[in-house]
């Protein structure tokens, strides 16, 4: 298990680093924590002919709380996430799926931007920044672009980035006083990538009435997708567990057609999904009632 | 693994019999396809790239032969695959039959075994890629008899 033969370059500058992508084009293949394309690598099954390494460039490290909403460099390291006071409290969703990604030792050295870029179908972090409606922050040779979330993931380890674009940043909306949210997986061990998961976002009114959910599901289509049919049963009720259950059956009916593989059949995975969504969403909403 | 599942395309069985049976349509449909020949009766061998996501290199020598044949309603694909990073190997059985005059369901189902590196390292996403490849390729096929269907039309 050793790579293919490659070039290195480290810059120490963005502007050097877009200047050696778009000079490379599709050869190239940005390197940031590295956890999925050095494996990949070291099998064999990656062979960039290039390899330009993000590590030595400076400020892209960074969790900033603005008055807009959190904002967190491509860089940042998943255990810096883990550890923030500020991600904690300006966005408890992350730090609540956290725990679920990958181990310690891959948390160290992986990236905001790395996990993102990858766009594993069954990684936490996509579903997370879906629910959570972020953007990001793609910069090329040709200028600076914000993609939506919901825009930016499009197939089985397919983004919106364009060859020779950097995922910079994250933005993450300032979160409502009336939001709270709740994550759930089901892996076959710790650490595992999820049979299933859930990361719901879920807003209510003063009186207990749901006024918005957000929940994406991860490890069940292509990509991370939402659940339209369980956040329009939520929508104007009182999240009753007998309308959360139902909102939840239908949801896994409806919202999801998940393939089979060694570790789970298609018709368990739905049921995961139908039991993961209820017991987040009320985790969402007795979180909310705390509040 | 089992891939099964029905599509519909939008032209007579007899071309869309020819169609699937073409070596060149083949090699334009399936996605990663690099060379497809004929080589003797109802056998081609050729040169596939698989890419997803972090797999760029994933190169394989492809062998398909036709058997079971029953113009112009059934067929069975025989698929022989070897690469550096895997091997595939399996039968894919096709029925077509006529929904009108001018449309054409087929049913497919397949059993392929997939082993080697791509498989102890991907087996969680062999499902999910055998999916976006077919789609791929149906929807390139359907394209493939859209232009037949509209170019028989124009010529008298």
């Amino acid at each position: 298990v050793k790579p293919a033969p490659f070039e290195y370059y480290s810059p120490e500058s963005l502007e050097e680093a877009l200047a050696l992508l778009e000079q490379h084009g599709p050869a190239a293949k940005p390197l940031a924590g590295g956890q999925s394309l050095i494996p990949a690598m070291n099998f064999r099954l990656a062979q960039p002919a290039v390899l330009v390494d993000l590590n030595r460039i400076p400020g892209l490290a960074y969790i900033s709380p603005m008055e807009e909403g959190l904002r967190i460099g491509g860089m940042t390291r998943l255990r810096a996430l883990e550890r923030s006071a500020e991600v904690r409290r300006f966005a408890p969703l992350v730090f609540d799926a956290m725990p679920f990604v990958a181990h310690l030792a891959i948390r160290t050295r992986g990236t905001v931007g790395g996990s993102l870029a990858h766009a594993d179908p069954a990684a936490e972090l996509p579903a997370v920044t879906l629910a959570l409606n972020a953007s990001f922050v793609l910069v090329s040779r040709a200028g600076t672009r914000s993609v939506n979330a919901s825009d930016f993931f499009v197939g089985l380890f397919t983004t919106a980035l364009e060859p020779g674009e950097l995922l910079v940043g994250i933005d993450v909306p300032a979160r409502s006083e009336r939001s709270a949210f709740g994550f759930e997986e089901v892996s076959r061990r710790h650490g595992d990538f999820a049979l299933a998961g859930v990361a719901a976002s879920v807003t209510g009114d003063s009186r207990g009435i749901c006024t918005a959910a957000r929940v994406a599901l991860f490890g069940l289509a292509d990509r991370p997708v939402l659940a339209p049919t369980l956040s329009a049963g939520l929508l104007g009720a009182r999240a009753t567990p007998e309308i959360i259950r139902d909102a939840a059956e239908a949801a896994s009916r409806a919202d999801i057609d998940p393939t089979s593989d060694i570790h789970a059949s298609s018709d368990y995975r739905r049921h995961l999904a139908a039991v993961l969504m209820r017991r987040a969403v009320a985790r969402a909403c007795s979180n909310l009632e705390a509040a | 693994m089992n891939i099964d599942g029905t599509f519909t395309f939008p032209g007579p069985r007899h071309l869309v019999w020819d169609l699937l049976q073409d070596p060149q349509v083949l090699a334009r449909a399936l996605p990663g396809t690099e060379r497809l020949t004929s080589d003797g009766p109802d056998k081609f061998t050729g040169v596939m790239k698989v890419s997803v996501g972090p797999v760029t290199a994933a190169s394989f020598d492809v062998s398909v032969t036709l058997a079971d044949k029953r113009q112009p309603e059934h067929f069975v694909m025989r698929i022989q695959g070897r690469g550096r990073v895997g091997h595939v190997r399996g039968d894919a059985t096709v029925d077509l039959a006529e929904e009108g005059a001018d449309a054409t369901l087929m049913r497919y189902s397949s059993q392929i075994q997939v082993g080697g590196t791509i498989a102890a390292v991907g087996q969680r996403l062999l499902d999910s890629v055998a999916h976006s490849m077919l789609k791929q390729a149906f929807d390139a096929l359907e394209r493939e008899v859209h232009s037949k269907v509209s170019t028989g039309r124009s010529t008298p």
